[in-house]
């Protein structure tokens, strides 16, 4: 081995580097951004979880009791109708509502009960009162992190106000056929969405470049094919194969793992096809600022990095700081994860589910556009 | 049949063309010749509606090039091979014949008399990338005529090509010629540009000369297209 010879290749190596400002940048900005995105969407706690509460309390222990909820945690927003509430977490606005009935504070206190013959009261014992919650469960990761604000301010209220009996929470289920749902059962429709994102994102994106490099973009543009028929031909196919993938998924999914699937799965396959079809046209889009496949391959992190860690794969949309959930909601595949949980653990159909269509077609056709815009462009140049 | 009138293209301020005019006749086979960076490949893809001229006028078989009624009439080989690696012969053929709305019939036919031009009919089911150099050359040509254009567009088709398949190639433009096809190529190997009808050479994106090869070779009083060449450029030196 001879230094100068390894150095050489070193060398030569930076130098290449030097020369191909946009891999300079790219080199050092995914890496900064990868650690912004994953200490955002890793590094804080769920906060701000919207609940109901309906407190029909005739005393004012209940009161107290809710005072000692972490606001932080829970967003709460008040309702004197259980029916109407109870319709908001079955549609999916809120993710639990809690109810005080009207005997919680004469439940939770010790009472007189008559007086004895020498006129000293007779005191009844606390007899223990109840809380009911009605919850979603088909956020594992929030539902939990709701059930213990509310045994935690539970346990707070009791120590603050001596009350020895327990106070029982009685848990009921907004989608009854997933009170059971595992962690893997909200994790496969979330997984789906980004495999299908990140396969057809990258054969889009390679198949386009190479398109370019070899030359044959060029003898595609003198034939009577338009940039617009180029697109759409490229959409239907790679639909076709990420349906074909999508049902693969599922079908390991359903043998392997034996999730949940409670709605339609041709709605769900729907949803996996109007994601690969933005995720396909976002890969045209980006092959027209690259040169060549290496170039190319660079911008991957920028789509990978977003949508595994903000399109509430792992961490729930909800969940994420404020301020980040719009960066989330500007991401397809958001609304395909949260589209088809909905369908396999929330059994929705269509009627629940159609602005989300709406939206993932938006979507569709504004990328579209602008995909047969960058086409188009280059014809300009 | 095309006219190119005081183009000029800029690429970040270089000027790769710097008023290039010149015509090419219907019928003709015309050859734009000049090293390499002297803007052929940049006046081709101007004139097949690829890029646009950032002054000047083009013409087209009476359409401007970016006009999509030209693009049926025009056939296209450029300087790479072009083709699907992964599709067979038949294959590119097919696709590239369907962008063209040639009908299912015709395109069969279409297909087996231009295989049967570029010698490649036994090589029909074979991939691309399997092929050997040469035989990519040829199924590029068979793609540009698919659409039976009436203007051919060649960019560099003789570039890595031996001298057999380069002497195969010529004639066949010829022979297309003599159907009344108007052929535009480009070549920087100016002993082959001999057997164009009509010549233009050109370097830093300006024609220098014009005329047919006898007539340029009388001009500069020269016995070769490359010593010609040489001699128009030092004296447009001079000139200046």
């Amino acid at each position: 081995m001879k230094m100068s010879r390894i150095l050489a290749v070193t060398k030569k190596q930076f130098l290449t580097i030097k020369h191909d400002k946009r891999t300079l940048v790219l080199m050092l900005l995914s890496p900064v951004m990868a650690m912004l995105i994953f200490g955002f969407a890793f590094g804080t706690s769920p906060k701000h979880l919207q609940v109901i509460i309906v407190n029909q309390d005739k005393g004012s222990l209940a009161g107290e009791y809710i005072s000692k909820i972490d606001h932080e945690v829970l967003s709460i927003s008040d309702s004197s109708d259980v029916f109407a509430s109870k319709n908001k977490i079955t549609s999916g606005d809120k993710i639990a509502a809690i109810i005080f009935p009207s005997t919680f504070s004469a439940d939770a206190s010790p009472s007189v009960a008559g007086y004895s013959t020498n006129k000293s009261p007779i005191i009844k014992p606390a007899k223990g009162t109840h809380i009911e919650v009605f919850l979603d469960t088909t956020n594992q990761q929030l539902s939990s992190v709701v059930s213990q604000a509310i045994g935690q301010a539970g346990q707070d209220f009791a120590k603050s106000k001596g009350v020895k009996t327990g106070i029982s929470i009685d848990v009921s289920y907004a989608f009854e056929k997933t009170k059971d749902a595992r962690y893997i059962d909200f994790f496969v429709p979330g997984i789906m969405a980004f495999a299908i994102t990140l396969f057809t994102t990258i054969l889009t994106l390679l198949a386009f470049v190479g398109e370019r490099v070899t030359g044959t973009f060029d003898r595609l543009r003198v034939t009577p094919a338009t940039e617009a028929e180029i697109v759409v031909g490229y959409e239907i196919a790679f639909g076709v194969i990420a349906a074909i993938q999508g049902a693969l998924i599922l079908t390991v999914a359903l043998l392997v793992y034996n999730i949940m699937v409670v709605g339609s799965i041709a709605l769900a396959m729907l949803f996996v096809i109007l994601v690969a079809i933005d995720a396909q046209a976002i890969g045209i889009l980006i092959s027209s600022a690259a040169k060549r496949e290496s170039q190319a391959v660079q911008f991957l992190p920028f789509i990978i990095f977003p949508i595994f860690l903000l399109s509430g794969i792992f961490v729930a949309v909800k969940s994420l700081p404020l301020w980040l959930q719009p960066f989330s909601n500007l991401l397809p595949p958001t609304w395909g994860i949260e589209a088809l949980r909905d369908v396999m653990l929330r059994g929705w159909g269509l009627e629940h589910l159609w602005p989300h269509v709406l939206v993932l077609v938006g979507f569709a056709i504004f990328f579209t556009l602008l995909a047969i815009f960058s086409l188009k462009r280059s014809r300009n140049q | 049949m095309v006219t190119f009138s005081k183009v000029v293209k800029e690429f970040d301020g270089f000027k790769a063309l710097n008023h290039l005019s010149f015509s090419i006749d219907e019928g003709g086979l015309y050859g734009l010749i000049g090293p390499n960076g002297a803007g052929k490949s940049t006046a081709i893809r101007i004139m097949t509606g690829l890029i646009k001229a950032t002054e000047g006028s083009v013409d087209v078989l009476g359409y401007s090039p970016q006009d999509a009624e030209v693009r049926p009439l025009v056939g296209y080989m450029p300087q790479e091979m072009a083709l699907y690696q992964d599709l067979t012969v038949r294959e590119n053929l097919e696709f590239f014949g369907k962008l063209y709305s040639i009908s299912k019939k015709d395109l069969k036919k279409r297909i087996a008399d231009l295989l049967d031009f570029v010698e490649l009919s036994k090589w029909d089911k074979t991939i691309i990338a399997n092929l050997s150099g040469g035989m990519k050359h040829r199924t590029s040509l068979a793609v540009a005529l698919l659409s039976k254009p009436r203007l051919l567009v060649l960019d560099e088709p003789t570039v890595g090509v031996d001298p057999e398949l380069r002497a195969s190639f010529w004639q066949r433009f010829q022979d297309m010629r003599d159907d009344g096809t108007t052929i535009l190529l480009t070549t920087h190997y100016m002993d082959e540009a001999r057997r164009c009808e009509k010549i233009g050479l050109i370097n830093r994106g300006r024609l220098i000369a014009e005329g047919t090869p006898d007539g340029l070779l009388e001009l500069t009083k020269t016995k070769n297209l490359e010593d010609a060449f040489l001699s128009l450029t030092r004296r447009k030196k001079e000139e200046k």
